[in-house]
Formats: C-alpha cells, sequence, structure tokens
C-alpha cells in the first residue's frame, strides 16, 4: 500500500508540474485579443525555430558537407558576394566591388573595411588567402569543396583589403565560385590540426547571425550579430531543433513548438486542413533547382540505342504518377536545367505516356518477343535488367514497382534490387548498374558538364556513360561564353539532344512543401527559396524573448 | 575462487582480441567505402574528371589512415586502443570516445529506468500468477503481456504520441527530446522532474515488450519448485503462505533470472535505433546506427569493442554470482 501511495505522489508532482509548465507557456504567449497588433513597420524582436531532421557533422565552412550544416553556416558566414534574392544578379557583400579582367582569368575584390568577425577583429584580405590555402591542404578534410576551386592558379594579397584570384583558364561560373568561397577567421586558427578544431562546433564569422550554443542531438542556437555591417536581420534569435522523426516534428510543429518546418507531399494534401492549421500556419509551395529521374545503363545492351530509351520513357506514366503518388506537387520535365532558369527550353514537350508508340519503337529496335515465352528478344539475349533503388526511399519503392508492371504488360521483364545507400553509391560508382532512380540538385545556372560530357563517363558523374559529339562541344564552347543569352541558346541546342537521346528518363521537380507560423511578416517566396532574415514579427505577436 | 576469477580475466584478453579483429575485417569487407563514401555524397556524385575523382579519395584516404595496409590498419587501431584511445570519427573528426561518453548517460538512464521497470512488474506478476494458477487473473495477465510482447514498439510509440503528445487528443506529455528549453539553469528537483517527465513516453515504449518474457520465465520457475518437497515441509512446519513463497520457493527460482543480468550490462550501453529516432533522443543507438551508413569505422569499431568488453565482464559477474547465490555450485 505503502508503494501506491509514492507512486501515485509522483504521479500527482509530475501532473502539477506539467501543468505548471503549461501556464508558463500560455502566459509568455501573447493571444493578441485585445492587444492591438500593430503592422505598420517592422520591429525587431522574437525568435524563429527551425526543424533540423538530423544533426550536422560540422559547422566549419569549409569542412561542411551536408546540408543543414550548410544551411546554418549561410546565417553565420558571409562571402565576398552573393545573389540577390529577387533579381538573382550578384551583389556586393564582404566585398565592396570587384574588377574582371577582360580575357576573365583575374577577379580582383575589394574589401569592405567595416568588417568585423563575431569575436570583435578585423577581417582582411589574409583571411580570403587563409581560406583558400586551407580548401587546398590536403590535410584538410575538404576534398569535396577543393574540386570546385582546382582551376584557380594563385589567389594573392595586394594589400590588407584588396584580393586577387588567377584562374587557368576561363569559366563562366569563375566569379560565382571565387565569390562565393567560404571564408574562416585566420586568427582562431592555430597550429591545431583544423579538421578538429574546437571552431568547428563553435564557429566565428562575419554574418548577420552569431553562433551561441549546440547541445548535441537536441538544438543548435544562433543570436542576432549586433554589430553586423549590413542589414541587421529582425528577429532576435533563431533555433534550430534537432528532430530525427518527421512525424513527431509535424506533431511539434501543430503544438507550436516549431516555426518553420518542410512537409511531405501527404501532410500537405491531407493533415494541414483542420482550421486550426489554418488559423496557426500559413502553406507555402515553390519550386527549387532539383530534379530527379530514371538513369539507364546507355552501356547495357538494352539501352544502348535511343529508340528503346525513348520508348521505356513512353512506358512510365508520369502524369499518372505524379498524380497518384505525388498529389500533383511537382511538374513534369524534360531536360537537366532548372525549369524556371532561363537555360530550360520550355518549348520541348515531355513524351506522353503512349504504350502503341512504345511498342512499336522497341519491335524498330530489333526486341521482339521470338520464342512466345512472353519477354522481347534481340540476337539471344532477353529483354530482363535490374532496376537500382536505395533502401528506405518510399518514392523509388512506388516508382520501381509501377515501373515493373508497365514493363511487364510490354514484354519486359524487371527485377528490383533494393540496396542500402553506402553499397548503391559504390555500385553507381563502379557502374555496375543496369538502370536506377536517383536526383540532382543544382544551382540557379549549371553547367552540364560534370553530368553530361564523355570524359566524366568512365569515373565522374556521366555514370549513364551518355556520349555525343555534338553535346560535348557545346558543353564545351558553352564553359566560355560569357553572354548569357548565348550561352542559354547553346543550353536550348543541347536540351534537345538531350530530349532525343533520352539517356535519362527525366521524372519530376518537386514542389519545395514549407509551414510558416502566421505570425511572421513579410515572408516571400523568392526564386531561390525563402529569405527569413527578411522576416518580422509585430510586438503583440511576438512570442520568445 | 580467486584463482577462478583471475583465469577467467585472462582468458578475456584473447577472446575480446578475437571478437576485435573479425569485427576489423568484416567492416572492411562491407561494402561501401568511407572515403568514396563521404566525397560522393558530399558532391552529389559530381567529382570532377577521372585524374581529379581519384587524387582527391586517395587524398581522403591517406587523411582517414585507409592508404595502408589492413593488418598495419589494424595493429595501428589496437595500439591505440590498449590506452582506451579509440580514435577519431571520420564524420566530424571529434574523438570518438568524446561522442560516447556525450551519449552514454541518456542511454543509460533510459535502460536503467525502463530495466528497473520490468523487473518490478514483472518478478510479482510472475509470483501473483504462479501462486494462483488457472484463475481468471492469471490467464489474464499471460494474455496481457503476450499482446504488450506482440506490439511493435515503433508503432506503439507513433501512437501514444498522436494520444499524448498534443495533436488532436491530450497534451500531457512532451513528444521529443529528453529536456525543456533552459532546463539545464533549473535546480535540481524541478530539473529531475522536468526530465522524468520527459522519459516517460520513451520508456513505455522500452519497457512493455520485455514484461512478458521475464514474468513468463519467473512464473515457470516458481512453479516447478513450489512443487518439490522441501515446500511442503516448510508447509507442514506451519510457516506462514508468505515465507513459504518468498523465502524458500521465491529464492531458489531466481537462479535462472541472473543468468539475465549477464546481458544487463551490455544491455546498459547499447541503445534502441527505433525508440531514439522517434522520440530524437541522442543516444547511443542513434551514434551507433549512423555510424555503420556512414561506415563510419572507428565509431564502429568502439562500440562493438566496448559491448564486447561488457558482455564478457557481464557472464563472468553471472557465474561468480550463481556460485554466491547456490552454495552447491563450485567454481574452480
Amino acid at each position: 500500500m505503502k508503494k501506491l501511495v509514492l507512486v501515485l505522489i509522483v504521479i500527482a508532482a509530475l501532473i502539477t508540474f506539467f501543468n505548471l509548465r503549461k501556464s508558463e507557456k500560455i502566459g509568455s504567449t501573447s493571444e493578441g485579443k485585445t492587444v492591438k497588433i500593430d503592422y505598420s513597420h517592422p520591429v525587431p524582436g522574437d525568435w524563429l525555430i527551425r526543424h533540423l531532421p538530423a544533426e550536422p557533422s560540422t559547422l566549419n565552412p569549409i569542412l561542411v558537407t551536408d546540408v543543414y550544416g550548410s544551411q546554418i553556416d549561410g546565417e553565420i558566414f558571409d562571402s565576398l558576394i552573393r545573389r540577390d534574392p529577387k533579381t538573382l544578379e550578384f551583389i556586393p557583400q564582404l566585398a565592396s566591388s570587384w574588377e574582371i579582367s577582360p580575357d576573365h582569368l583575374v577577379y580582383t575584390f575589394h574589401l569592405r573595411k567595416d568588417v568585423y568577425w563575431h569575436d570583435g577583429k578585423q577581417f582582411t584580405a589574409r583571411d580570403v588567402k587563409f581560406s583558400y590555402d586551407k580548401i587546398m591542404d590536403p590535410k584538410v578534410d575538404a576534398a569535396p569543396l577543393r574540386n570546385y576551386y582546382r582551376d584557380i592558379k594563385k589567389v594573392e594579397m595586394l594589400d590588407p583589403f584588396t584580393v586577387k584570384f588567377t584562374y587557368s583558364q576561363p569559366y563562366f561560373r569563375a566569379l560565382e565560385f571565387c565569390g562565393g568561397i567560404p571564408i574562416v577567421p585566420e586568427h582562431v586558427f592555430g597550429e591545431k590540426d583544423f579538421n578538429q578544431h574546437p571552431f568547428n562546433r563553435a564557429p566565428i564569422g562575419t554574418g548577420p547571425y552569431k553562433f551561441a550554443k549546440w547541445d548535441t542531438g537536441k538544438e543548435i542556437v544562433l543570436v542576432r550579430n549586433e554589430n553586423y555591417y549590413g542589414k541587421k536581420p529582425y528577429i532576435d534569435k533563431v533555433v534550430y531543433k534537432i528532430i530525427t522523426d518527421n512525424t513527431v516534428a509535424f506533431q511539434v510543429l501543430k503544438q507550436g513548438g516549431l516555426d518553420l518546418m518542410g512537409l511531405r507531399p501527404i501532410q500537405w494534401v491531407k493533415q494541414t486542413r483542420s482550421k486550426r492549421f489554418k488559423k496557426h500556419f500559413r502553406k507555402l509551395k515553390y519550386f527549387l533547382p532539383s530534379y530527379n529521374y530514371i538513369g539507364w545503363n546507355n552501356r547495357r545492351i538494352y539501352f544502348r540505342d535511343k529508340r528503346v530509351r525513348r520508348a521505356l520513357t513512353m512506358l512510365v506514366d508520369r502524369q499518372g504518377i505524379l498524380k497518384d503518388i505525388l498529389y500533383n506537387l511537382g511538374v513534369v520535365v524534360t531536360g537537366p536545367f532548372y525549369i524556371n532558369s532561363p537555360a530550360y527550353d520550355k518549348t520541348i514537350k515531355p513524351y506522353p505516356y503512349n504504350p502503341q508508340q512504345a511498342e512499336k519503337l522497341l519491335a524498330e529496335a530489333g526486341w521482339i518477343d521470338h520464342d512466345g515465352d512472353g519477354i522481347r528478344d534481340k540476337d539471344g539475349t532477353k529483354f530482363s535488367f535490374e532496376f537500382l533503388i536505395s533502401a528506405g526511399s518510399k518514392f523509388a519503392e512506388q516508382l520501381s514497382t509501377i515501373l515493373k508492371e508497365s514493363l511487364k504488360r510490354h514484354g519486359i521483364s524487371m527485377t528490383i534490387r533494393r540496396l542500402e545507400w553506402a553499397v548503391f553509391i559504390q555500385q553507381i560508382d563502379d557502374r555496375q548498374f543496369d538502370a536506377c532512380t536517383l536526383g540532382w540538385s543544382m544551382g540557379w545556372e549549371s553547367d552540364p558538364y560534370q553530368i553530361w560530357h564523355s570524359s566524366q563517363a568512365k569515373k565522374g558523374s556521366n555514370f549513364v556513360g551518355f556520349v555525343n559529339k555534338e553535346a560535348d562541344e557545346i558543353i564545351e564552347k558553352a564553359r566560355r561564353e560569357f553572354d548569357a543569352k548565348k550561352r542559354n541558346e547553346m543550353y536550348h541546342r543541347f536540351h534537345r539532344i538531350i530530349h532525343e537521346e533520352q539517356p535519362y528518363t527525366f521524372l519530376f521537380t518537386m514542389n519545395a512543401l514549407v509551414a510558416v507560423d502566421k505570425r511572421f511578416q513579410n515572408v516571400n517566396v523568392y526564386p531561390m527559396g525563402l529569405e527569413p532574415r527578411e522576416w518580422w514579427v509585430p510586438v503583440a505577436l511576438q512570442r520568445y524573448k | 575462487m580467486r584463482a577462478y576469477i583471475i583465469k577467467r580475466l585472462i582468458q578475456i584478453v584473447p577472446t575480446l582480441l578475437g571478437i576485435t579483429l573479425i569485427t576489423f575485417v568484416i567492416i572492411q569487407l562491407a561494402p561501401g567505402n568511407p572515403a568514396v563514401f563521404k566525397v560522393k555524397m558530399a558532391t552529389q556524385g559530381q567529382v570532377a574528371s577521372d585524374a581529379v575523382s581519384k587524387q582527391i579519395i586517395e587524398q581522403t584516404k591517406k587523411l582517414y589512415g585507409l592508404d595502408k595496409p589492413l593488418p598495419v590498419q589494424y595493429l595501428l587501431w589496437l595500439k591505440r586502443v590498449v590506452t582506451f584511445d579509440f580514435g577519431n570519427s571520420y564524420k566530424d573528426h571529434r574523438p570518438v570516445m568524446d561522442k560516447i561518453l556525450e551519449r552514454l548517460p541518456i542511454t543509460i538512464q533510459l535502460n536503467v529506468i525502463s530495466i528497473f521497470l520490468v523487473y518490478l512488474i514483472s518478478i510479482p506478476c510472475g509470483i501473483y500468477s504462479a501462486t494462483h494458477v488457472g484463475t481468471w487473473l492469471d490467464k489474464f495477465l499471460t494474455l496481457f503481456f503476450f499482446i504488450l510482447y506482440s506490439m511493435p514498439n515503433f508503432w506503439v510509440a507513433v501512437v501514444l504520441i498522436m494520444l499524448f503528445g498534443g495533436g488532436d487528443f491530450w497534451d500531457i506529455f512532451p513528444v521529443y527530446g529528453i529536456s525543456s528549453i533552459g532546463a539545464h539553469s533549473l535546480p535540481f528537483i524541478p530539473w529531475l522532474l522536468d526530465r522524468l517527465w520527459h522519459l516517460v513516453l520513451p520508456v513505455i515504449c522500452l519497457t512493455y515488450g520485455g514484461l512478458a518474457y521475464l514474468s513468463r520465465l519467473t512464473r515457470a520457475e516458481m512453479l516447478e519448485v513450489i512443487r518439490e518437497d522441501y515446500i511442503r515441509t516448510a508447509r507442514a512446519k506451519g510457516l506462514s503462505e508468505r515465507v513459504v513463497i518468498y523465502k524458500h520457493a521465491f529464492r531458489n527460482s531466481i537462479l535462472p533470472i541472473i543468468t539475465l543480468l549477464a546481458f544487463l550490462l551490455p544491455g546498459m550501453f547499447g541503445g534502441s535505433v527505433i525508440i531514439e529516432s522517434i522520440f530524437s533522443i541522442p543516444g547511443m543507438g542513434q551514434l551507433g546506427f549512423e555510424a555503420v551508413l556512414a561506415r563510419d569505422y572507428p565509431v564502429i569499431m568502439a562500440i562493438t569493442t566496448i559491448s564486447a568488453l561488457l558482455t564478457l565482464i557481464g557472464l563472468l559477474i553471472s557465474d561468480i554470482l550463481y556460485a554466491v547465490l547456490d552454495p552447491r555450485i563450485k567454481l574452480e
């Protein structure tokens, strides 16, 4: 009996405690029913609580490899120049101006003299030079980044506020790369190993937000940099909550514990319809530069003929899949550029779902069911291949099942093979696959060289082995073309070649789906996404202090 | 006895060496290379030309010490481990020991509470069932525990979150993390309550599945012992039922339960990947799981080695406990 009493006491204590906390929570929330809300001008204050689905490995912008770390670094670190979110033109940031030599090989940046690191030291060209040296240092674990700077011959500091990048060959994205180089403060790093430096978990930057703390597995907190040289953001604090399970994160969002979170299509369509949700959250839908696709290994006997690849595309009911599985939250694409960028040729229409036409093409290519076993064959080889997917991707799972059924009806046998991600990558890298499904994400401008040039077919990213002479020529010429209009014309031609060859069956560019708490004002969608540093909250609606 | 313990302790060394060697080889045999993985992952496979790609991967291998022949790698690893230095994680270059120590406390808290609860609930229930065989309550307990046992914990976790986590039903328990914002500045008692409040749902998920096994085991052992002659003798002496059951019967039936203790020690160290992921608890399960997925060799090796060591020690302890509790068993 005594034990029972004890248990009851503990439960009672817990409940009282929880009620106490709850009332605190409500107490600090201004409901704004009696208070007048002033929307007239932006005011500083309040926090923004964001969702982080996984913990970043580091916050050092030179070492960071995951998208979460890069996202946070975007708030802490400024680069020399940045793209204006509205116009997408390059605008000054740490560099007040820059010059490009007529041969497009030398880029000279003049740095601002009023920029200070978060620890108070002045920012100079030495930091830029130091960062470049670190990126190129083989002892630094920055291999992926090094790849982007291999064409730089040298980086020189002309005076403490002028830095010069010299390229070995002209390249249209050179300004984007050297102007966007991640910059770390030289004075922080001593003799200590760069990879293990405490800086990596407590970074010091020049950006609008300062790093405040990182609780492993729980949260990362940034506070406004009051000494920021540019326009200071309104939000006092940005908290990144690490919540590993999406369902739980969504629940927390509904409770009001998160202010900004990416939604899944099913959540967007089915789980955000309640009145309560609509009252508290704004839902935003926009495109980001990425697409997914089915890659056919062009070296394999089945996929060597472009007629077969075209036929396969016609056997994938892309509109149907988009409607049934993805709730129409995306768009069918036909080529390797971002659908809203000028490089993408919108006059190219996707091949329709057309089994009759596909059967005709397959027969033309010689794939006919000679022995009557229900599977097409050619020269004694049966059309029977393996489709590689990464285990755990629900979309790949659904897509492959639909594809398998569709192909079976037209005499092609396909087996699905699920592999763990690390193994999947290895197989693709070794070219040990018939077909697979994956996605690419790109920048606003992208260079098809890495994915489509024939030189990349053996070991690079052209893993499907696409080889086309005209395409090679266009790619090479476009890299040296600095007139965007002319370059886009070349890319339109390239897009058409890709469409005819169908080395990939291009699938969709999916919508980015986001829910934002309604108390935030000035929430705009730009071509490259959201800009939380413009957001503000009216005083009466501010929730945290 | 002392000679026995010393002998067993010495035996641990070669066993442990064998375990680490096998683990080391198996990890290396598994497809997927950490250097390739890191470079490909980060660039989305967009590594430039052949030569550059190869060079970059070779540089990364060298950085991770993967360029040396396997036996050398193993010996180097062994040399460091003797001083309890498990090297640095490939993921963030932090010492593996720091990463483990950072996550161990919460895993131990969860495990201690849930194991304690499992014993606290299932042993009395087992005894009750044994002394009331065939009654409706005995049958009910059996059925109930087996229903619990058959429910997958990822499903129960989500249901609990939906019911008690403030979605569309009650808002009683927090659904993620192990403490509230700013909890570290609270005094001890409120901090403790806050922590307990956060642990309620995960602990339920970790506990309910273990009840069936232990309570059935207790029940079966008790039933066997109760039929022994000395129990009849005890009853015939006129001892009270309470003394008969708890002093004479229960004591003799707990021996097999001691065997389970051997696995408690490594059990404390390992975490549940599923429960930790659902409740966003930064524990050992997640650490190990992520390490395996990313082929973070130093972390995988450290976790297996420590678990193996704890298992060996656990076995030794349970053997000694046998001898202590049962005078018939002699250790030589």
